[in-house]
């Protein structure tokens, strides 16, 4: 009764559910980031070309997905 | 006159404390760059002054919401204002002192709370909305940092952990500087605001500007702006260390994992109108990230010693506001009070900075 009193449930739970979803999805993308950009570079010193190019596109896409993360936020602190 | 010149007063002390709000909180946008080194000390700082400066522009919308809902606007007086905004900056001082990351947001509104009650009774106070708005969001804001940090640094080691480190140190550098340039634009536009409000309230209760018409002054947010990023450029080293290198040593993808989890939680909170101090958001991030990889890797004294300094804000901002608006008091209720402890304020941060210079030279 009183924790219903003081905590805004309805907010609260938004809060928790984006940050999880926002705080480990971006890094998980950026992760991607940073293995697509290690194993490109790789492979093009391995001469496996086909290789170099599907890891240098994980990279790319999950690079373009966090800079698309970052304007969001961006865009949110606009909106208050 | 003398309500001139209070004007005055309050405004040169609101941008003070949006000063020591740039120092202190400089460590919650640069602590992890400059730890793991993926900027050199003066240059994170600049960066981060540069973002903090750019944020103050980004958004007016929240500046009169400082305290509302916790204290009654309405017995709000100027010297309430000025006694409350000294408590906040000693504290903030003290912290700095100790090199402990408290949050600066706390320290105002626990200075504004005990002046009020000296001055007006616990009337003053809305302890629903001082419970509601700033300690249960003081409880969940660290606690919710830690897991999503946590688990952010879990699922990076998953995919990217057996890469060769090289590659990984270097992208995790660079991704940090985005995620702290997030954090440093938060940062400016939620900490800003605050002085902004503060100084607009000011303004509207001494005439200047019409309460229905409320609107912040182009004057206020530049100055406003450059006061905390000043502060930010000024940098706090001392918090800086603590929480670069005395929670947990990090590396490159921790700092990155804390800084990301700390500005999504941030935006999120403050998009959906829960309010949660940058400060705690951070530091539960960096301890996450620690503690994900091995729990012995945080140092738990430190991490408690931080704590202790954030159960201690409000109730120690308040006892510095309540004294300072007690010793305005015994000089009546014209401009003679604030005077008079503006005066002894600006004697004790000489002598201070002037010990400090001597032991500088003697070292």
């Amino acid at each position: 009764m009183i924790a219903t009193a003081l905590i805004d449930w309805g907010a609260l739970g938004k809060v928790v559910l984006y940050s999880l979803i926002g705080g480990i999805g971006v890094p998980a993308i950026y992760a991607f980031v940073v293995l697509g950009a290690s194993r490109s570079s790789e492979a093009r010193r391995e001469h496996q070309t086909a290789g170099a190019y599907g890891y240098m596109l994980l990279s790319v896409v999950g690079g373009l997905t966090c800079l698309a993360a970052i304007a969001y936020g961006i865009w949110l602190m606009t909106q208050k | 006159m003398s309500a001139d010149v209070i004007l005055v007063i309050v405004v040169v002390t609101a941008l003070a404390f949006d000063f020591t709000n740039g120092f202190h909180d400089t460590a919650n946008v640069v602590a992890t760059v400059i730890s793991t080194r993926a900027l050199p000390p003066r240059l994170a700082v600049t960066f981060a002054a540069i973002l903090n400066f750019a944020g103050a522009f980004i958004s007016l919308k929240v500046a009169a919401t400082i305290a509302n809902g916790i204290v009654n606007a309405t017995q709000i007086t100027m010297t309430i204002v000025f006694a409350g905004l000294v408590g906040a900056i000693a504290w903030n001082l003290a912290t700095w002192y100790y090199g402990l990351p408290s949050s600066s947001s706390h320290a105002l509104i626990g200075g504004l709370v005990g002046s009020a009650v000296v001055a007006e009774g616990f009337s003053a106070i809305d302890g629903h909305g001082l419970l509601s708005k700033v300690i249960v969001p003081a409880l969940i804001a660290p606690v919710l940092a830690f897991v999503v940090a946590g688990s952010a640094i879990l699922v990076t080691y998953r995919i990217a952990g057996r890469v060769r480190p090289g590659p990984v140190t270097r992208g995790y550098k660079l991704g940090q500087l985005a995620s702290g340039g997030l954090l440093a634009l938060s940062h400016g536009t939620n900490d800003a605001q605050k002085t902004m409000g503060i100084i607009t309230l000011a303004l509207v209760a001494h005439g200047n500007i019409s309460a229905t018409d409320f609107h912040v002054p182009d004057w206020v947010v530049v100055a406003s702006a450059s006061a905390i990023a000043l502060g930010t450029y000024s940098g706090g080293w001392r918090i800086i260390r603590t929480m670069g290198s005395r929670i947990i040593k990090m590396d490159a993808a921790q700092g990155f994992s804390a800084q990301s989890a700390g500005a999504t939680v941030i935006l999120a909170a403050s998009h959906f109108g829960y309010p949660l101090s940058t400060t705690h958001v951070i530091n539960g991030g960096i301890m996450g990230a620690g503690a994900a990889k091995r729990l012995s890797a945080v140092r738990w004294g430190v991490a408690g010693s931080i704590v202790t300094a954030w159960v201690l804000t409000l109730p120690a901002a308040a006892i510095g506001g309540g004294l300072v608006y007690g010793v305005t008091r015994i000089f009546g209720t014209g401009a003679t009070g604030p005077v008079v402890v503006s005066a002894l304020i600006l004697l004790a941060i000489t002598a201070l900075f002037t010990t400090r210079a001597r032991q500088a030279v003697a070292a």
